[in-house]
């Protein structure tokens, strides 16, 4: 990764030079819809897809969660 | 104010009104000066069920004067409940012959019978399977697809028992359902049954007509809408995050505009795929163009922006404006909320409005019928009808305006949003609810009114309730108008969101009104509220839930289909717009606004004040919130060891 650098003042006044932010920049641009279905195309074969509806959608898929209708 | 200030709110179309005014072109603001609403018939007073009226009741002007009846005795509550019960029918019709034609195509292109359709999101093809109760081991996708597309078309025609989505409800919602006698026994059936216990001489009783109505709504809401919206994700994806921009700016003034207008997604998709065809884009090349630019009207607008982010031209008022930019090379509709207009509007420039729905005979228009059998070429057919028609363009004008917007807030986007692949989950929505950042959800949707000024209602509301630390979720027209306003951006919630709703956005990177589809899903909004119903803490029913419902601008029946649906599910639904249909009769209006709350724990209201609206949504909010305990914050309190022995 290339780190970036800017000028900053110190509690002193004096310019010194910090590490910028190293986070990955936001894209606009729409990077998965249609056949590429974004975050879905991270469950590629059944046994993950079933596994996700387990625990993503366990409120309807799966028997071993606790929420309003399956208290401890 | 300059006069158009009345009917638009929003720069492009008031700019575009004003040109539309200047070549003396008349659209629906300027028919509505001229034509009143029927004082009697709006609020419900009148029938016209039989050949001996219709019988016109109006409330008596003197106090204590009795108030007279139809021909056969109907009373004013019979005949208002009577009249909405056929718009429910209405409503509920509409959107399942939507989910009809869907569940069709899905089986046959489950079939292999139509090239241009496949299977996209085997995801979701697996939960609709183990929704509707098919084994799925050892089956291909293939086979699963087919036994999926053959249950979801049997829904329609089934006589007997319940819909298979009634099992997707909290479970405390189903047992209302069933002690109250409302569960759907199939789609098509409830609507016929309407239309029978309507008729002359029959159902008599406003309470009676009522289950009937809610029964239908249901079928609309957990069956016939949920169905389009479930296999048009399975067919075409399901939504996730997506960029795009909206208003009457999107048209291109160097390219083919093809605007889909009207509410299905098949042969917009297909439009989509055509339109990227080498062949098709040399050919507008060919005419004089540098391409071919896609947009939308109304909520085929909203299907093909959730999936593939193609731009919004505006909403449903917007779409005779749209065609006096003199930009739009062809206009291509379906079915809903299409104005009859729109041939003599485009009649006065080159556009050509292109109807391809064999349920859809529009007088004037070029008929293209849409062959699902042979879609591609269907939709290139139509491609090339509006790139033929490029060179005939004359003035254009397009108003330089336009926003951005983040769409594609499916439920099970949102739940992956707030979780990740992990543990996807509602847990820090419900966790924000408890702990007070976010007060409360309210589900804002619906048409446009030109009895109001366009979005308005929507706009004031939305941005009452987000100032609140109210997040919306929003489908439609309000979500075209939200996007226009600029309220569907992460960085809406810095300007416009309270500062805990604020702070939520923010952590997650979402906007504080989230676009979740068109007007078939709303059944998104039910899947969500019951995902945090189950998520626990909220209570044990969607009635339990901070959270209200409202259309500030309804205008369709299936506006009204759509609130029925809500109220029968548990939710507080208010309506804005120029009346409410049933308030002809107060004793039947009493019945829906406070009655009907004690059964289904939800109810409805009307005001078209949409500053009064947000006051009576989060009063609203703020009662749920106190019946659950979370109206004040807890102190926090430290243990000893004492305490501690006395939890074990």
């Amino acid at each position: 990764m290339e780190y970036k650098e800017v000028q900053k003042e110190d509690f002193t006044g004096k310019k010194v030079k910090v590490l910028d932010a190293t986070y990955e920049e936001g894209n606009p641009e729409t990077i998965g819809t249609g056949e590429n279905l974004g975050w879905r195309k991270n469950f590629q074969t059944r046994d993950q897809m079933l596994k996700y509806l387990k625990a993503g959608e366990r409120y309807w898929y799966s028997k071993d969660w606790y929420g309003s209708e399956k208290k401890r | 104010m300059p006069e158009e200030k009345k009917h638009y709110s929003d720069k492009a179309s008031i700019e575009a009104y004003e040109n539309a005014k200047k070549d003396n072109i008349l659209t629906v603001y300027d028919r509505a000066e001229d034509l009143r609403p029927c004082p009697i018939g709006s609020v419900g007073d009148c029938c016209k069920h039989c050949g001996m009226g219709p019988c016109r009741i109006p409330a008596p002007k003197k106090e204590g004067e009795k108030r007279k009846a139809g021909l056969c005795g109907a009373t004013a509550e019979t005949i208002a409940a009577r009249n909405f019960l056929r718009m429910i029918a209405a409503g509920s019709a509409s959107h399942s012959d939507h989910g009809r034609s869907v569940a069709e195509i899905f089986l046959a292109a489950a079939k292999g019978e139509i090239p241009g359709y496949k299977i996209k999101d085997e995801q979701k093809l697996l939960a609709l399977a183990l929704d509707f109760g098919i084994n799925i081991d050892g089956k291909d996708m293939k086979t699963i697809a087919i036994e999926v597309g053959e249950k979801s078309i049997a829904q329609f025609g089934q006589q007997h028992g319940e819909l298979l989505y009634i099992k997707k409800a909290p479970e405390k919602r189903q047992e209302i359902w069933r002690k109250m006698g409302v569960v759907p026994r199939g789609i098509d059936r409830e609507v016929v049954e309407i239309m029978h216990r309507t008729h002359m001489g029959v159902d008599q009783d406003y309470k009676s007509l009522m289950k009937q109505g809610t029964r239908a709504a249901l079928a609309d809401g957990w069956g016939g809408s949920m169905l389009a919206t479930d296999l048009q994700d399975i067919m075409f994806g399901t939504p996730v995050p997506v960029y795009a921009e909206v208003n009457l700016g999107v048209l291109k003034k160097d390219q083919v505009n093809i605007v889909i207008h009207g509410h299905e997604p098949l042969l917009s998709e297909m439009i989509v795929v055509a339109s990227q065809d080498p062949e098709i884009k040399k050919y507008a090349v060919a005419k004089g163009a540098t391409g071919i630019n896609i947009a939308g009207i109304c909520c085929t607008a909203n299907e093909i922006l959730m999936r593939h982010g193609i731009p919004i031209a505006g909403n449903f008022l917007q779409q005779e404006l749209a065609i006096t930019t003199g930009a739009i090379d062809a206009m291509v509709v379906d079915v809903q909320c299409v104005m009859q207009a729109l041939q003599n509007v485009a009649s006065c420039f080159h556009t050509k409005l292109i109807t391809t729905s064999h349920q859809a005979g529009i007088t004037g228009a070029t008929a293209i019928p849409f062959n699902e059998h042979d879609a591609l070429n269907s939709a290139k057919a139509i491609l090339k009808t509006g790139i033929d028609n490029f060179p005939n363009r004359k003035n254009v004008a397009i108003p330089d305006i336009k926003s951005p917007m983040i769409a594609g807030f499916s439920h099970e986007t949102i739940n992956y949003l707030l979780g990740g692949s992990f543990r996807a989950s509602y847990r820090p929505l419900n966790d924000n609810i408890i702990n007070g950042r976010i007060r409360g959800i309210a589900g804002v949707v619906g048409c446009n009114n030109a009895r109001t000024t366009c979005d308005t209602n929507h706009l004031t509301l939305v941005k009452e309730l987000i100032k609140n630390d109210v997040i919306v979720l929003t489908t439609g027209c309000s979500a075209i108008g939200c996007g226009k306003e600029g309220l569907l951006t992460p960085e809406a919630a810095m300007e416009f969101a309270g500062p805990g709703l604020r702070e939520v956005c923010e952590t997650v990177g979402i906007p504080p009104v989230l676009h979740m589809g068109a007007c078939v899903d709303n059944s998104r909004i039910l899947i969500a509220a019951t995902a945090v119903v189950k998520e626990g803490g909220l209570g044990n029913d969607i009635s339990d839930l901070p959270a209200a419902g409202a259309a500030p601008e309804w205008m369709s029946e299936k506006a009204i289909a759509i609130g029925q649906y809500f109220v029968a599910s548990g939710v507080y639904t208010i309506f804005g717009g120029s009346a409410f249909p049933t308030t002809g009769s107060p004793e039947f209006t009493k019945y829906l606004f406070e009655d009907m709350e004690k059964i289904y724990g939800g109810k409805w209201d009307y005001t078209n004040d949409p500053v009064e609206m947000a006051r009576k949504m989060i009063e609203h909010i703020d009662k749920k919130r106190k019946e659950l305990g979370i109206d004040k914050a807890k102190g926090r309190v430290l243990f000893d060891m004492a305490d501690r022995r006395e939890l074990a």
